[in-house]
């Protein structure tokens, strides 16, 4: 007979946690690093080409326009309130709330991702002219895949939400969404100064 | 049953309990079972095997190339064979072999090593190894198909660009990339969540096993080196695909920020390798030198200082590009400082067997020759960080000297120590100790009699990656010497090869322990059940099975109808919430076909980039919405929101 | 310790491997002041290595001699202790080798790169897939040629070579003068050579660059100063117009069968770039970038089927009659 075995009950532990308490705000964490140091790894490129150019743009290639570029940057910092509104409903388990929220974010986030194809015309030149535009298409068309990603996956949980199918542990879920959104709409405002005020300014 | 008994026993699982657990935790049987299968064991079993026959295929190329260059002027392959021989030989070891199977020795153990029942995020992980296999079906599909890739490893532009290698080789090279970068990519993120929320209660920082540290150091590398080489390739295939300038010299390209950004990644890379290389070490040395190892705190350091300077050494690839001499400085500074947190590494094992009682098995003897080898391949290490002496070295046979010494040295040797130390665990069954040694020995000797005279051929003015040379230049001898310790090497893999085989079958029952070691793994069954343990251990220190009291604290009142799994703190491991893991599915495989349609399919239409991501969302839809069987009562969390 | 010694001892283990071997091809021996430098930086490094490597092997083998005859662990805190001097000890010896070997390594650093000089003669070496076109430069326009694959350069002055290439990266390494020099598309880098004794040396391209890399080949001929004048002299000038029929008419195979289409003879209307100029091309030890000796069986070979010896190489094959390729060869024999 082994002597009495100490026990360590986790019985009234919860299921249902939000934010660094949750398993996948930390895995969303993780590939927000991996897709942010991409995009800046992106960015040293583009300074690093800037250095064998004397012009920027190069020759005869005109300025970016900035009026739909300026507009759409508005538009994904405007995505955040409804996100915000959407995270908060979740962390007191409001489901239509969090409906609600997410599919007005989800049309926005739409709407960008609509604009982002008048936001490559604004660069007013094609990839393949030179150096300089392939790496600013490849600033905004990175940026732009991780916006798709990010309408499928609000848009998924919205309908989620709003069919009353979710379940109680999908709140974290959208809060989470949230905090992605958060980062994605964050991290193109200075991707949205190095491309189109950039070859203003350097 | 007398009431004392039922006391014990109360909150522990009985016969019935396990039984349930048993069912919760299957993966379901025969081929669907297999297709559907997220149980890390399952998944990083197949993904060391398939690892390993990279491994050998990439063996088998070398061989190739060792015959080739056995006698000036050898006919045996033509140069375009032989480009493609030491570009797959690279891309195969690098990218199919070396980070897949230290990521896949880590899925195994790591979630056994901090006590729970299975890595975070298991779909995930089931996918990143489909991803990965395709990736490596696609490379060798290419080389069989004649479209092998043959622009070496590090396939540098312009000549990999659309100018100067057209057709598909190159495309082929630049989609395994990306797949492989996805593969290990995934598995660092749940291998950083695994150790940071699912350990053990008890288990804090300062009590994580020194391989587990290794594991999650190296995670952290690969999340900051692969979008390197992910950002490099993708920028290569579309400088091919859809004409833009990234590396286009006369268009204001520049070839040298392929150079940048591929060995940003390409060397910490090579730490990816031998970081966790140095955690088997860690772990394998106490155990055969019978007591607590020297100097955990210093060792711990190492590995973190190890991780963060693997980032400032790239540009000593890149000595010879005429860089600012400024900045080569700072580089040969970071280089030979690197030598300083490895030279920690090898007197803290040291100064352990000093004070320990050394038992010569087959894992200790590889350790051993791990100290040798990887001493001297750090030591040509510092000499190539010279600016002045690389430029006479670097592309000479002296590099392929160093490198492989660092490699097999550093990292196979380990690798092989941890397979002989953890088969028990793995298979229940001991590898035989008799030809584990003939193994050592003949894989000590060939390493040896094959690279160390390579040295030489490089100081003597022998080029790297040259298909043939003449008689006149002097280099016939050595290089057949060389190749004669390729073969020495061969026969040892081979007898490795037959060793696993014979054991598998007919092996010496192992039992729980058979090595007297100290981390949790080796409290469990060999080997270990589904769920890991029936009871999730309390860890009381750094030694938990040396250090554990009688009473042996278990975790009770988890469920046993779900996967549930427990979170813990991040620093001190206390326990938080508890977690519900998904079941098995076929989704990660579908939605790795998904990917491979986009890619493969990318090489030839940009329409996959239309058609991949199409298939991909009902895959993943089918991944999310699928997430346990719906069985019994609904517990917190399943409620309707 | 005299300049001398210091050039022997890192050649020591590598000299017994030598001897056998021809002079030419040894890049072990420096012939010039920067491979000298770092020869004598490349003994420090493999004799300090050396006793390192040693040295660690040594207390790991005392370790397992010790410990095997131990029947209790060395454990406690004074164990402890004696292990942390130990260990700290060699930590601090490995980081001052560590100090030394970086001061070493800036010094000669500095003196590599200090090597410049204004006047010095000027050599513009672009790399090719797979041959090196070779141009000799002067402020005076018509003291400038081309030639390939064989650098000649006046024994004791400095040389400045300038290094570009058109197409992908190679590497310009002759390893008894100086370490190697990338040629990058879209730079033109500079290194410096000086030959302190007259002689051949190899070179090769250093940077795998496709299909032909191992056959890229070079030589530099360090002269007397008069025998380079004079080579010099004998290079400004166009090709010799053949006296004989039999070269006459090889003049006009070269001119009307293609080899025009790509070579340059200074002196006849062939004048283009893409290939080696063969003004004087009989004046070269060897053809096809050092793939061959240059004698008239292997040229002959050559010139008929370049993919067979050096497969992928840019010359197409040339069906000619036999006596046409008689007179070709005639003709190519008689550019000096």
């Amino acid at each position: 007979m082994s002597p009495e075995r100490t026990r360590l009950d986790v019985s009234a532990l919860p299921k249902v946690v939000f934010g660094h308490r949750s398993l996948l705000w930390w895995g969303t964490l993780g590939f927000a690093v991996i897709e942010g140091f991409t995009l800046l790894l992106m960015v040293a490129s583009y300074f690093y080409l800037r250095t064998n150019e004397l012009a920027w743009p190069p020759g005869r290639t005109p300025n970016p326009d900035l009026l739909v570029p300026t507009i759409n940057t508005v538009l994904l910092l405007l995505v955040i309130v409804p996100m915000r509104a959407a995270d908060r409903a979740a962390k007191r388990f409001d489901r239509r709330g969090v409906a609600r929220g997410l599919l007005v974010a989800t049309a926005l986030t739409v709407g960008v991702a609509v604009l982002r194809w008048f936001e490559l015309l604004a660069l007013n030149v094609r990839w393949d002219a030179h150096g300089y535009a392939s790496v600013a298409w490849g600033v905004v068309v990175l940026h732009a895949t991780l916006v798709a990603v990010d309408v499928f996956e609000t848009a998924t949980l919205g309908v989620l939400f709003a069919s009353g199918k979710a379940r109680k542990k999908h709140f974290p879920d959208a809060s989470d969404a949230a905090d992605y959104q958060y980062f994605l709409s964050a991290v193109w405002v200075p991707l949205y100064f190095i491309v189109y005020w950039g070859p203003r300014l350097l | 049953m007398s009431s004392t008994e039922a006391q014990v026993t109360a909150g522990l699982l009985d016969a019935e309990g396990r039984a349930e657990m048993e069912r919760t935790w299957d993966d379901g049987p025969g081929l669907r079972g297999w297709l559907r299968a997220t149980d890390h064991k399952s998944v990083a079993k197949r993904y060391v095997a398939t690892a390993f026959l990279f491994f050998v295929l990439g063996g088998v190329e070398a061989l190739v190339m060792r015959v080739q260059l056995a006698r000036p002027e050898n006919g045996l392959v033509d140069p375009e064979l032989y480009n493609q021989l030491f570009t797959m030989h690279g891309t195969t070891m690098m990218f199919l072999f070396g980070v897949p199977v230290q990521l896949a020795m880590a899925i195994y153990l790591v979630p056994l090593m901090v006590g729970t029942r299975n890595i975070a995020f298991p779909r995930l992980n089931a996918f990143g190894y489909w991803v990965y296999l395709i990736g490596g079906l696609l490379l060798y599909s290419g080389f069989v198909l004649n479209t092998g890739p043959d622009g070496g490893w590090f396939n540098y532009v312009p000549l990999s660009g659309p100018q100067y290698s057209p057709g598909k080789r190159i495309d082929v090279w630049a989609q395994t990339v990306t797949f492989t970068e996805i593969a290990a990519l995934v598995a660092a993120v749940e291998l950083i969540v695994t150790v940071l929320k699912q350990r053990a209660p008890g288990m804090s920082l300062n009590r994580l096993p020194l391989y587990v540290w290794a594991v999650l150091v190296t995670a952290f590398v690969v999340l900051f080196a692969m979008p390197s080489v992910a950002l490099a390739s993708m920028m290569l295939a579309l400088d091919r695909l859809v004409g833009t300038h990234f590396f286009n010299p006369a268009e204001g390209g520049d070839p040298l920020l392929w150079q940048h950004l591929f060995w940003f990644f390409g060397h910490p890379e090579v730490y990816i390798m031998f970081i966790p290389a140095t955690g088997f070490v860690s772990e394998i040395i106490p155990v055969f030198a019978r007591r607590k190892i020297f100097g955990h705190t210093a060792l711990v350091l190492a590995l973190v200082a190890t991780g963060f300077l693997s980032f400032g050494l790239w540009v000593h690839h890149m000595f010879t590009t005429g860089l600012p001499q400024l900045g080569q400085s700072f580089f040969t500074a970071a280089s030979l400082m690197i030598a300083i947190p490895s030279g920690v590494q090898v007197f803290c094992w040291i100064a352990t067997l000093w004070a320990g009682r050394p038992r010569f098995d087959t894992p200790l003897l590889f350790v051993l020759g791990f100290i040798v080898l990887f001493t001297l391949g750090g030591i040509t290490g510092v000499m190539v960080a010279s600016v002045p002496f690389d430029q006479q070295a670097h592309d000479t046979h002296f590099v392929v000297a160093h490198l492989h010494y660092v490699q097999i040295g550093a990292f196979v040797f380990p690798l092989f120590a941890a397979f002989y130390y953890w088969f028990p665990k793995i298979t229940g069954r001991m590898l035989s100790e008799a030809l584990g040694k003939w193994n050592f020995w003949l894989f000590f000797i060939g390493v040896n009699v094959t690279f160390f005279p390579l040295h030489f051929l490089g100081l003597m003015g022998m080029t790297r990656r040259v298909y043939t040379y003449l008689p006149e230049t002097g280099w016939g001898p050595l290089n057949f010497v060389a190749t004669v310790g390729a073969f020495t090497i061969a026969a040892s893999a081979l007898l490795f090869v037959a060793n696993v085989f014979r054991s598998l079958r007919r092996g010496a029952p192992a039992g729980d322990d058979p090595w007297g070691s100290h981390t949790l793994e080796w409290g469990t069954s060999s080997p270990p059940p589904a769920y890991n343990y029936l009871h999730i251990p309390v860890v009381q220190g750094l030694y938990p099975l040396w250090e554990r009291t009688p009473d042996r604290p278990v975790v009770t009142g988890m469920g046993t109808e779900r996967r549930e799994v427990l979170l813990t703190t991040v620093l001190d491991a206390e326990p938080d919430a508890v977690y519900q893991h998904p079941g098995p599915s076929e989704a990660p495989l579908l939605a790795a076909l998904a990917v491979g349609v986009t890619f493969v399919g990318g090489i030839f239409t940009t329409w996959a980039f239309v058609v991949g991501p199409a298939l991909l969302f009902p895959a993943l839809l089918r991944w999310f919405w699928t997430q346990e069987r719906h069985e019994g009562p609904r517990t917190e969390g399943e409620e309707p929101a | 310790m005299s300049a001398a010694t210091r050039r022997t001892w890192p050649a020591i283990p590598v000299a017994i491997l030598l001897a056998a071997c021809d002079r030419e091809f040894s890049a072990t021996p420096p012939a010039g002041p920067q491979a000298e430098r770092i020869s004598g930086l490349t003994g420090y490094l493999a004799w300090t290595g050396t006793a390192v490597f040693l040295a660690v092997v040594a207390f790991l083998l005392y370790a397992l001699w010790r410990g095997r005859r131990r029947a209790e662990n060395a454990a406690g805190p004074a164990a402890e202790r004696t292990l942390t001097l130990w260990v700290g000890g060699a930590v601090a010896v490995t980081t001052l080798i560590l100090a030394v070997t970086l001061v070493l390594n800036f010094q000669t650093g500095r003196a590599l790169a200090e090597f410049a000089e204004p006047d010095a003669l000027v050599i513009r070496v672009t790399g090719h897939q797979w041959w090196w076109q070779v141009d000799y430069q002067d402020p005076d326009y018509s003291r400038r040629f081309t030639t390939a694959n064989e650098i000649h350069i006046p024994v004791g002055r400095r040389v400045r070579v300038e290094v570009q290439s058109r197409d992908v990266i190679h590497s310009f390494w002759a390893p008894n003068l100086h370490g190697k020099v990338d040629l990058i598309p879209g730079y033109t880098a500079t290194t410096y050579l000086r030959a302190d004794r007259p002689g051949v040396y190899h070179g090769r391209c250093a940077e795998y660059c496709g299909m032909q890399h191992a056959r890229m080949d070079f030589r530099v001929i360090a002269e007397p100063p008069e025998k380079f004048a004079a080579w010099y002299e004998g290079q400004l000038k166009s090709a010799t117009p053949p006296a004989d029929s039999v070269r006459q008419a090889g003049r006009q195979v070269f001119l009307s069968k293609g080899c025009a289409l790509c070579h340059t003879v200074r002196g006849t209307p062939a004048g283009s770039r893409v290939g080696p100029d063969l003004t004087h091309l009989a004046t070269r030890r060897t053809i096809a970038a050092g793939t061959l000796p240059n004698t008239r069986g292997h040229l002959g070979g050559w010139v008929s089927d370049p993919q067979k010896i050096k497969p992928g190489a840019k010359m197409p094959p040339n069906q000619l009659a036999p006596n046409e390729l008689h007179a070709l060869l005639g003709y190519l024999e008689s550019l000096k």
